[in-house]
């Protein structure tokens, strides 16, 4: 994005994501809140996939204890805030203790482990009575900070924009700094980065809890905004699609996990509005889904391993006027250990 | 002691099905290094589409057959698709089978719809020291002891069988002596669409399966062949028994609702201890 400039990027993306909310209309609100939230969980996803190497095919597991966490808290009556603020330090906290035994694991080992995870926690969720069971927990009071309580969705749509705003601001710092280039070099061998003194095991664990967390505090507004949780809103197939937004956005890089979001959540938008036109047939937008989602999924991964937002600027650098001659590849560098480093 | 009879040998049918499905995940492994996700998917297409077969009215094993031959026919297709590009790493054909999922579920609602579906196997049951235990138990066992002399015989008596092993113990090798390694790849996909194919057939009268049971199915075979690193058929035998038989268990004894967790566990526990016994160098220089 040389002729462009990053700085430029990014304000055009922040006034855009300032002012959807206020052109969007009544129904397009949820969708522009839910793609904010699955944003937040993306990026930490593609942080550990891209950055640590790791893949997680159980990412919604703390997307739901962030969510049952808050909702648990305000329906003891204890303030609201502090439901969302204890979101994601719960499911961070989860992952720093699960994260132990699991990372120890690599490559198809961690997804399936992880997978299991998430199988494990539904389940366990469906039968206990503290959690309302397959019910779940219903009317979640509207969350309330400092005497302002956020009633209508324009209010949670700011709010999920803060919590992203947060999230990546977190990220972008990480990744610049020296733990940031230590974990890079952790996605390509682990053994080269023990060797020239990353704490490997700890930066993974980090990095591990750190995404949790961020899709704990995605949770913690989820549960606010729909003012219900229960294990049906959390399914395997949310964790697959988080995998999709990662892999077709580009894992390892910022925007990646935006566009990635971003354009799933509206593909899936638009599949279900054609699905749902008179004439179709019930399973129309769940056949549709699933077709695109996975054809989608199979495409990027062998015509574009390295995801739509490298692709993208990779190609635009190429073609651009003011060619730096070199520069590019050093410029990749930083994407490019997407799903290559673990295979196992 | 009747009631516990009566759950050894169904947990130990169950865990035949188990122990296909983790065969059809080995084998693919070895050959191709790629953990195939879409293994469960190849049952629930088997399973259904036996179903439709028998209702359309073709006769009892014609139709298990040929189900088991779309099975074996969608496992070259996802291999195809997920290893025939050349340079794509294990780690991006395990995405890609995860895809192909997806597309297979969108597949199984427009013909099938999303309704669990299963089709009437063996029927009556047999009473052996007072426990009554299905008929189609013994036909899951007997045939699944049936495919693993079979493999058995495939793997160590015919020149593709060879072959095949070849390319799982050194690609480089193989290649050398002239084995086209890619097309191996793909037999090993086909064989593992079948095996998982007849573990769908030989399930489905048991539990019901419908489009999305491949997550549950590939979780239990990938648990049982972890045991072996997914590379011994044998111990992916042991352990799917294990896990068929600890299951039904659970089920019968404590409570149905947790033995996916008691199945989901062990995998873990199987898979930290053996990653205690071995070092970051060994899998880094195994791959």
């Amino acid at each position: 994005m040389k002729s462009l400039s990053r700085p430029a990027v990014a304000v055009a993306v922040c006034a855009a994501a300032l002012l959807a909310p206020l052109l969007l209309s009544q129904t397009q609100l949820p969708v522009y809140i839910v793609l904010v939230l699955a944003a937040c969980v993306v990026t930490g996803l593609s942080m550990l996939m891209g950055y640590a190497g790791q893949v997680s095919l159980g990412q919604a597991a703390f997307f739901m204890i962030g969510g049952y966490t808050a909702a648990l808290i305000s329906l003891e009556e204890l303030p609201t805030w502090l439901g969302l603020a204890a979101s994601p330090l719960v499911a961070a906290a989860v992952a720093a203790v699960i994260g132990v035994p699991l990372l120890r694991l690599r490559g198809h080992q961690l997804a399936f482990a992880t997978l299991a995870i998430q199988l494990i926690g539904l389940n366990l969720v469906g039968q206990q009575e503290w959690t309302g069971g397959d019910i779940g927990l219903q009317g979640v009071p509207r969350l309330r900070i400092a005497g302002y309580e956020f009633a209508d969705d324009r209010a949670y749509a700011y709010l999920a924009l803060a919590a992203l705003g947060l999230i990546v601001l977190i990220t972008r710092n990480i990744v610049a700094s020296r733990p940031g280039r230590g974990l890079r070099a952790l996605a390509t061998s682990e053994v080269a980065a023990e060797s020239s003194g990353v704490p490997v095991a700890a930066y993974k664990l980090a990095v591990f809890s750190l995404s949790a967390g961020f899709a704990g505090l995605a949770g913690g507004v989820y549960a606010f905004y729909f003012g219900y949780v229960a294990p049906s809103s959390f399914p395997v197939l949310l964790s697959f699609e988080y995998i999709v937004m990662v892999v077709v956005g580009g894992a390892g890089t910022i925007y990646g996990a935006l566009a990635g979001a971003t354009v799933i959540t509206l593909l899936l938008q638009l599949l279900n509005n054609i699905g749902t036109m008179e004439g179709m047939p019930a399973a129309a937008p769940t056949v549709l889904s699933y077709a695109v989602y996975g054809l989608l999924l199979v495409l990027v991964v062998l015509f574009m391993p390295r995801g739509l937002v490298p692709t993208v600027t990779g190609w635009w650098e190429r073609r651009g006027p003011a060619r730096p001659s070199g520069d590019g590849p050093a410029s990749d560098g930083a994407k490019k250990p997407d799903l290559t480093p673990t295979s196992a | 002691m009747s009631d516990f009879l009566q759950y050894l040998i169904s947990g130990l049918a169950v865990g035949c099905g188990f122990a296909l499905l983790a065969s059809g995940l080995v084998t693919i492994h070895r050959v191709t290094h790629v953990v195939n996700f879409a293994q469960g998917m190849f049952a629930v297409v088997a399973g259904l589409t036996a179903g439709s077969l028998l209702s359309a009215g073709l006769p009892h094993g014609a139709a298990e057959v040929a189900a088991v031959a779309v099975a074996g026919a969608t496992g070259l297709l996802v291999g195809l698709i997920a290893t025939g590009k050349p340079g794509t790493s294990a780690q991006s054909a395990l995405i890609a089978t995860l895809g192909l999922g997806f597309v297979a579920y969108a597949v199984e609602i427009m013909i099938w719809g999303d309704n669990p579906r299963s089709h009437p196997g063996l029927r009556g049951n047999v009473e052996i020291a007072g426990a009554f235990v299905q008929k189609q138990s013994f036909l899951v066992i007997g045939v699944t002891a049936a495919v693993f002399a079979a493999l058995l015989a495939f793997f160590t008596r015919t020149y593709l069988g060879k072959a095949l092993s070849a390319c799982a113990a050194n690609p480089y090798a193989a290649r050398a002596v002239g084995i086209d390694v890619t097309r191996m790849g793909l037999v090993a996909f086909a064989l593992g669409g079948m095996l998982g194919g007849a573990a769908g057939v030989l399930l489905t009268p048991m539990m019901p399966i419908s489009y999305n049971s491949d997550v549950l199915l590939i979780t239990n075979g990938f648990a049982a062949a972890v045991l072996g690193s997914l590379n011994r058929p044998g111990l992916a035998l042991i352990g799917a028994l294990t896990l068929g038989v600890a299951e039904t268990m659970v089920a019968g004894y404590h409570e149905a609702s947790y033995q996916t967790v008691v199945a989901l566990a062990l995998m873990l526990v199987i898979m930290i201890w053996q990653s205690s016994r071995r070092t970051a160098l060994q899998e880094e220089t195994a791959r």
